[in-house]
Order: C-alpha cells, then structure tokens, then sequence
C-alpha cells in the first residue's frame, strides 16, 4: 500500500520533496563572517591584569616564536605565561635558561617578551631585562598598545 | 470527485523535514556567540637590542647619546655639566624636544658612518610608560641600540 503511495507521488513532479536550506546557509554564513572579522593571530597569552603602556611606533608581531614571556604586574610581581608566580630574579633567570635551550632545539632565536604594566616602576622592569641577560637573551621586545583608545 | 479526494490525501502524508527547529538552534548560538565574546585589544612590539644588558669590560667605541629619566618623568639630555632638560611633562606621550634632538644625533651618525647608540640612565622609580615614550621616540629614528645603565651621574 505505503509502495503504491510513494510511486504515485515520485511519478508526479509537482510532489517532489524539497528541504528549503537557504535560510540555514544565510545563518552559517553569518556566523563564518563573524568568526572572520573577530580572529586574531594570538602571539602570546596576555594576562588582563597587566596594562602595557602606549607606544605609537610600534609594529605588530609577525610570529611568537621564541618569545620568553614575563609579566610585570604594577606592584612589582612577576609571573610568566601562564600567570604563574616568579618568586625573585634567579626563577626568571632558570626560566629564561629552560625556555632558551627548548627554543635552541627548534632553531628559534630566543627574545624576551616583557609586559610591563605602564603604572609599574622601571626598576622592577630593569631586574627582569637584567637575569634575562645573565640567562643568555639580550634582545628584549616591549609589549605596548599602537594606541590609547 | 473521487479522484481529487485521493491527491489530497496524497499530499497530506508526504514526509516534510521541518527545519525551522534546526534555525532556531543556530540563531540561538550565534546570540550566545555574540554576547559572550570579548574583543581583546591587540598588543605591539616594540623592540629593543640591548648590548650592555649583560656586564660588559669594553666600552663601545663611538660616543654614546646619554639619556636620562628622572623619577618624576623629566627628561633630560647628556651627563654632567652638559646635562640639557627636554621634555617635563610625564602625562604627554609624545616627546617633540627629544626627538628633535635625536634625529639631529642619528642623521650626525649616519653622516660619520657609525651606529647610533643610546645610553639610558633610568631612575628606577619612573614610570614604565616614561621609560617606553623615550624607547618610542628612539624607534621613530630608527635608533636600536640602546644600553640600561646604571651609572650615576658623574
């Protein structure tokens, strides 16, 4: 009976299913557009507790290889990437040796991403661009915002 | 009669996908999308090669632009008696005074076929932002290579 049915139908044209998937692509597409416009390459974690200061000519990060990360926070703590707590200068300057030998692995040249709070006194900033030295990287990148807005 | 009766009930029981649930579903996602995004500001480089970070017994052999930040954000230019305040105001971010004056000294270095270098003598209780408006002006000549001292005025 259900065969007989489905044959009648399939034999008339006008009975054809049809699934109306435009507005489903319309929604899909918007949301591809979103992801699109909202994506940024992500060079380094950045902790939200630490405010970089303004420098106008600064350039925007090709790639984050290589990059030893210390946060300086506006009273003068120091943590690394994944915000985990720096007790004093030589825990930076083993940081910065375990990160140097792991990148000399890869070949990557080994710099220190430094994201000073703009609150935070230099001195603090100083011992960190100091044992990162006594580690073996001496080529030093300022973490800023191009601008104030 | 007969025969429109059994094409009505044709139509009545053809299957239908109904899809108006599944749209729903994903407006209802990209709502949520929507609302809990947040928009993080993207941060910059700015870099630095710092020769002397390390101790170092050789001094470098042409001389070096002396920089100094005082504790309360004046800037001044040279070491000792030749010491010339530039820029005072710790809240502008753009320094006209200094740069002026070390676009003079690159464009002189440029002139002898040397390397501009820059010494810095912050005071450790300025402002990281004072510290990164002098590496700002740097970076707008082109100037790389800059040595953190500790030094006290002579």
């Amino acid at each position: 009976m259900a065969s007989s049915k489905l044959r009648n139908s399939s034999s008339s044209g006008e009975d054809d299913l049809k699934v109306d998937m435009s507005p489903m692509i319309d929604m899909v597409f918007l949301l591809l557009l979103f992801f699109l416009v909202n994506a940024t390459i992500i060079v380094v974690k950045q902790d939200a507790k630490v405010n970089p200061p303004v420098a106008l000519n600064s350039i925007v990060a090709k790639d984050g290889n290589g990059r030893i990360v210390v946060n300086v926070y506006g009273e003068g703590e120091f943590t690394n990437e994944k915000s985990e707590n720096l007790a004093d200068e030589d825990a930076i300057t083993a940081l910065v040796k375990e990160q140097k030998e792991k990148n000399d692995l890869v070949g990557y040249v080994s710099k220190l991403h430094l994201r000073g709070d703009r609150d935070a006194v230099f001195k603090h900033s100083r011992k960190v661009i100091k044992a990162a030295a006594k580690g073996g990287v001496d080529q030093v990148i300022f973490a800023v915002y191009a601008t104030d807005k | 009669m007969a025969r429109h009766k059994k094409s009505a009930a044709q139509e009545e029981d053809e299957p239908a996908l109904d899809i108006s649930s599944l749209i729903d579903a994903t407006f209802l996602l990209l709502i949520y999308f929507l609302v809990t995004t947040t928009i993080q500001k993207r941060e910059t480089d700015l870099g630095m090669t710092l020769p002397a970070s390390a101790p170092s017994e050789t001094p470098p052999d042409i001389d070096p632009k002396f920089i100094r930040i005082d504790a309360n954000g004046t800037i001044s230019v040279g070491a000792g008696s030749s010491q010339i305040p530039m820029d005072s105001d710790p809240d502008s971010r753009t320094l006209p005074l200094l740069t002026e004056d070390l676009k003079s000294y690159a464009s002189a270095a440029k002139m002898a076929d040397t390397k501009a270098l820059v010494q810095l003598y912050v005071d450790g209780g300025a402002s990281q932002q004072r510290v990164i408006d002098v590496l700002n002006a740097l970076a707008s000549v082109d100037i790389t290579n800059v040595t953190f001292t500790d030094l006290v005025d002579p």
